[in-house]
């Protein structure tokens, strides 16, 4: 079960031609997480920013 | 009896409400040929996805101001504390617009169906589906206007023609159903049954969001 | 007494003291999770006879698309939850959802057609559930522009709620539109009801993906959450100790 599918890394890149559609699904994931991520933290950062500044 | 009289009268008066929105469908339904002319011969390949579409837009038109007069000069206020039930007013008020836009639209969708496909059997047929079409759809979009009412009708448009999505998809089954004679009354059955959930839900749901704006 | 446990431990301000509390463990766990089960998925479970490795992309897409019908429903549930029971937290996850639904059904809608690519030849097609999902990504984007359009949040979150209801009759829609019309995509691969139709090698990632990716996601609403809380509740003394 936990055996590695290819014979090397660069066939693991590739995948037989079908690399490009798993690896730019997966960028896309991860990019689309950490837009996210960043995006909620900045924000909360700011209004507890502004929350903090003396009136 | 009073209401619907009451509703019958002040919409009558209104011309442009009700007359505006069955001229731009007949003319949508002008314009379709017109921006076809090199495929004359096949206008009916096309024709009722144009036809859904159309009587899906004039809906949204017909509705646009349902509640506006209403609530800026406070009749919407007084109506709310006056009536016990709010969701009856509602009703009435759709099955106005319906009388007078959803039907005589229907009465043109066999009239353009005949003309552009000659074939008056499946020109019948298209009558009772776009009679429970419209209907379907006037009140979807008095739902989508209730929730964005003096934010414009756009926006009432936008959160509510998704909902309108799948009745699309089933009127466009409906018509191959037609064409290879199978099931169609099947596909009416279905509209019927979703007509009966919204006309229960809609008013109910319509009669909370105006609450909802006049607290 | 569901009312009285809802109204003690809904407060807004109980709610951000737990979410700091236990943020930090989900997201790691969640974090370690779904990398190791992608890892699983992407380079350890056999090749698929039939799609070949463009199947890989099952431990992407499916999560995504799982999580933003999920992510619906658990709008809805907020929704009547405020509406019933007048509880301020549910309308704020409601808005705090929203954006979070729409980006996992983006990610669901790109990697179904870059999955269409090499398994149907095509990226797109007016297919059942693929349209039911974009549907849905539009109804995500209409209500973010909805509540957007009020200045007086109050009102925004009541007809929001109501929307999101409704609207939620498009959930069994989309799950049911591929038994009702013909269409190109395959049928669930694991539902409550039958044995899986998917070998347990390629099973166990994918369910790892989407416990690992649905941790993430919570994390998500957590921090949408807590950023909502801080806008609204800018005014309560609270607030200021909190901060």
């Amino acid at each position: 079960m936990f055996e590695f599918a290819f014979n090397s890394f660069y066939e693991a890149i590739y995948m037989n031609g079908h690399g490009i559609y798993v690896w730019s699904v997966l960028a896309i994931v991860c990019l689309s997480l950490l837009v996210f991520f960043t995006l909620y933290s900045s924000k909360i950062k700011q209004i507890k920013k502004k929350l903090n500044e003396p009136n | 009896m009073k209401i619907i009289r009451l509703e019958f009268l002040k919409l009558k008066k209104k011309t442009r409400t009700w007359l505006g929105p069955v001229l731009v469908f007949w003319l949508m339904m002008i314009a379709y040929p017109l921006t076809v002319e090199f495929l004359q011969e096949k206008l009916e390949v096309g024709f009722f996805s144009v036809l859904w579409i159309a009587i899906l837009i004039s809906m949204m038109l017909a509705t646009e101001d349902i509640f506006l007069e209403d609530f800026n000069d406070g009749t919407l206020e007084q109506i709310m504390i006056k009536t016990s039930s709010f969701s009856t007013l509602v009703s009435v008020k759709i099955l106005t617009y319906w009388i007078f836009v959803g039907i005589p639209i229907s009465i043109l969708s066999f009239i353009f169906s005949f003309g552009t496909t000659e074939d008056l059997a499946l020109s019948l047929m298209i009558f009772p589906l776009s009679i429970i079409s419209s209907y379907i759809f006037l009140n979807l979009f008095v739902m989508g206007n209730a929730l964005s009412l003096n934010k414009g009708s756009v926006l009432g448009a936008l959160v509510t023609m998704p909902l309108a999505l799948p009745v699309l998809i089933v009127l466009g089954k409906s018509i191959i159903a037609i064409q290879l004679s199978i099931n169609y009354l099947g596909f009416i059955f279905l509209l019927l049954g979703c007509l009966s959930i919204i006309i229960v839900t809609v008013p109910l749901v319509v009669s909370y969001i105006i609450k909802a704006h006049l607290e | 007494m569901i009312k009285k446990f809802i109204h003690q431990f809904a407060s807004p301000k109980t709610y951000l003291f737990q979410v700091n509390k236990f943020y930090n463990y989900i997201f790691f766990i969640s974090v370690f999770i779904y990398i190791s089960s992608i890892t699983w998925g992407l380079l350890f479970t056999p090749e698929d006879f039939v799609q070949g490795n463009s199947f890989r992309i099952i431990y992407l897409h499916v999560p995504a698309s799982f999580i933003s019908q999920s992510l619906y429903a658990a709008m809805a549930v907020s929704s009547i939850v405020y509406l019933v029971w007048r509880v301020k937290l549910a309308a704020y996850l409601v808005i705090a959802i929203a954006p979070i639904g729409a980006m996992t059904t983006f990610i669901a809608l790109i990697s179904g057609s870059i999955w269409g690519i090499p398994t149907w030849g095509t990226w797109w097609q007016w297919d059942a559930r693929i349209t039911s999902t974009l549907i849905l990504f539009i109804m995500y984007l209409g209500l973010i522009s909805f509540h957007n359009s009020f200045s007086n949040y109050e009102k925004a979150d009541k007809l929001l709620s109501w929307l999101v209801i409704v609207g939620a009759v498009n959930i069994p829609i989309i799950k049911k539109s591929v038994d009702w019309w013909s269409t190109l995509h395959q049928s669930a691969s694991i539902t409550l009801t039958n044995k899986p139709s998917i070998d347990p090698s390629m099973l166990y990632p994918l369910i790892g993906s989407i416990i690992g990716f649905f941790g993430l996601i919570l994390c998500l609403v957590l921090l949408s959450s807590k950023n909502q809380i801080l806008i609204r509740e800018k005014t309560k003394s609270w607030i200021k100790d909190y901060v």
